[in-house]
């Protein structure tokens, strides 16, 4: 059930179907490689289709190489860079900050049993209001800005973290617990031996879905509590209906997201869980 | 039983929380969940009473406790609350009607569902709310404009996660099936739906998640109706009793949609199907 279920490809062999050898094999690996960006280009084709056809204004549906233009045009005079580097540090500041607290506070109430049960419904209640549902208050005390943006990236991200965190230490087996304190190993042994490795992958599962949560509540804050920043970007583009920076926007949002996952967070996911080989589930079972 | 699975959840998923453990009758249990947020009322109370603050800034629990009673006595609270709903539940089941079945229309072709995996992902990358500027180009600020922006949010999900599920069904099923002579109905609800509905509602509650925020965001800048309007309204006037009242309602609703509808559906076909063990 996880991502990998379907990245390996068919037979698990990374390659194409069957185990052929010959140009043949090498042939339907190109296949293979290529079939994930076939949708990327019936999209395409589709839109330059229907604008050929159609010919609708430019508010409504720009042509792609206006948007590729816009995007260009944007980038020459760094408006781009500094809405993008906006973006990006709001969002560093704001996971940094909820894992750096989602993970303290997880391991103090993981490892207290009273605490944990005091709190939950306090977190299940904050969980469910976690995000853009505090912009209208906290827009009142922080102001229009990066304030505001980390705040409410903060507030995502340290629920998800927090969760996964607690949920991860109450579930190491005790049995290894007990193996290093019967060897003689303090509290402190404990914890950064067998406690913090055992929860780890779940911390980063949490980091990862954070990070997901993050940036779509970095956009939303940016949409309104924000001069600067890719969400005010095509926003404040909305007023001049400039439907090419939007799409241009909405475009490079996606890719920010996706290189993200991919590049940051699924290398350290992976290596974590090979590591510590907590997962055996559907990454070796197809 | 539990929800909690052996091995960390799929990528994406936040685990149920395993702070409600316990019996469901434990004569205790009401007074253990208001207690916590007595407190928190105490410590609100505190910071307010401890110095003057400007009503624009932070009311005090009384405050919010009057505004709620005025939105409810003139039903304005009500109406608001009834948009959102209405909004969530129908996005909800038209996601789920359209995108179930693309899930299982391309999850049981291995290229198929390669093919689309990546833009799936890039498309869940950019998140329903960045285009409600071009859905406001196209459709004005209208219902629906907020609807194109839930059901984008959540239908990504659920057909992605549709998708992993039908994939991650053990081939020798499917095999056994059509060797009997299964029709293509037949597999569908024999094989794919029981096999695949976990991760699905794995996937209907992950964009349950996406999808509230996102309806909250939309109804804050489309301000036709809806909860987030409500606060961000409340926001022009700097009424803060108002918006705080509007958060807890949107914090209980979803407390409530979570709890009684989509997490009785996991538990039901994770206990029926027992794909999660404990």
């Amino acid at each position: 059930m996880s991502d990998a279920a379907i990245e390996r490809g068919p037979a698990g062999s990374g390659g194409g179907p069957g185990g052929r050898s010959g140009p043949r094999r090498t042939l339907q690996q190109v296949v293979w490689r290529l079939l994930p960006l076939t949708p990327f280009a019936l999209v395409l084709l589709a839109w330059v289709a229907y604008w050929v056809i159609a010919r609708p204004s430019a508010a409504t549906l720009p042509a792609v190489q206006d948007v590729a233009a816009a995007l260009w045009e944007l980038a020459v005079k760094g408006e781009l860079a500094i809405h993008v580097l906006a973006s990006l540090w709001r969002l560093f500041l704001g996971v940094a900050l909820g894992v750096a607290t989602g993970v303290i506070g997880g391991f103090i109430v993981g490892l207290n049993k009273p605490i944990a049960q005091f709190l939950s419904p306090l977190i299940v209640f904050f969980n469910a209001i976690s995000g853009i549902v505090w912009l209208p208050l906290v827009i009142g005390w922080l102001g229009i800005g990066t304030a505001l943006a980390v705040f409410l990236i903060w507030n995502t991200v340290f629920f998800i973290v927090f969760q996964n965190t607690v949920l991860g230490v109450q579930l190491v087996p005790q049995v290894y617990e007990q193996g290093v304190q019967a060897l003689g190993g303090g509290r402190w042994q404990t914890l950064s031996s067998v406690i913090l490795p055992g929860a780890l992958p779940y911390i980063l599962t949490g980091l990862r879905s954070g990070l997901g949560f993050g940036w779509r509540a970095l956009i939303a804050a940016e949409l309104v509590g924000a001069t600067t920043g890719l969400g005010q970007m095509i926003f404040g583009a909305t007023e001049y209906h400039r439907s090419d920076i939007i799409i241009g926007g909405c475009l490079l949002i996606g890719l920010i997201a996706i290189a993200m996952d991919r590049w940051l967070l699924l290398p350290i996911e992976q290596r974590t869980i090979e590591r510590w080989g907590l997962v055996f589930d559907a990454r070796k079972a197809e | 039983m539990t929800t909690t699975a052996a091995a960390p959840p799929p990528a994406g998923v936040v685990p149920s929380s395993p702070l409600r453990k316990g019996g469901v009758l434990r004569p205790l249990r009401s007074f253990r969940i208001l207690l916590p947020f007595a407190a928190l009322i105490a410590v609100w109370w505190a910071i307010w009473a401890s110095s003057e603050f400007s009503p624009q800034v932070l009311v005090s629990p009384v405050a919010v406790w009057h505004a709620f009673l005025h939105l409810v006595s003139y039903g304005v609270l009500a109406e608001y609350a009834s948009t959102s709903l209405t909004m969530i539940g129908f996005a909800a089941l038209l996601s789920l009607v359209v995108g179930v079945p693309i899930g299982f229309a391309v999850g049981v072709n291995r290229y198929a569902a390669h093919a689309l995996e990546g833009f799936l992902r890039f498309l869940q990358g950019i998140s329903g709310i960045a285009w409600l500027p071009l859905a406001i180009i196209w459709f004005g600020f209208t219902h629906t404009t907020t609807l194109v922006i839930v059901v984008y949010t959540l239908i990504v999900p659920i057909v992605f996660n549709t998708m992993i599920g039908v994939r991650a069904i053990p081939e020798p099923y499917m095999l056994a099936l059509r060797s009997l002579g299964a029709s293509r109905l037949r597999m569908v609800k024999d094989v794919y739906l029981p096999g695949a509905l976990p991760s699905i509602v794995v996937g209907l509650r992950l964009g349950m998640g996406y999808g509230w925020r996102a309806l909250i965001a939309a109804e804050m800048l489309v301000r036709k109706g809806g909860l987030g309007d409500l606060i961000f309204g409340a926001r022009t006037f700097g009424q803060i009793d108002r918006i705080i009242t509007g958060m807890i309602v949107i914090g209980c609703l979803y407390v409530v949609v979570d709890r009684l509808i989509v997490q009785p559906i996991e538990n039901l076909t994770v206990a029926r199907w027992g794909v999660l063990r404990q």
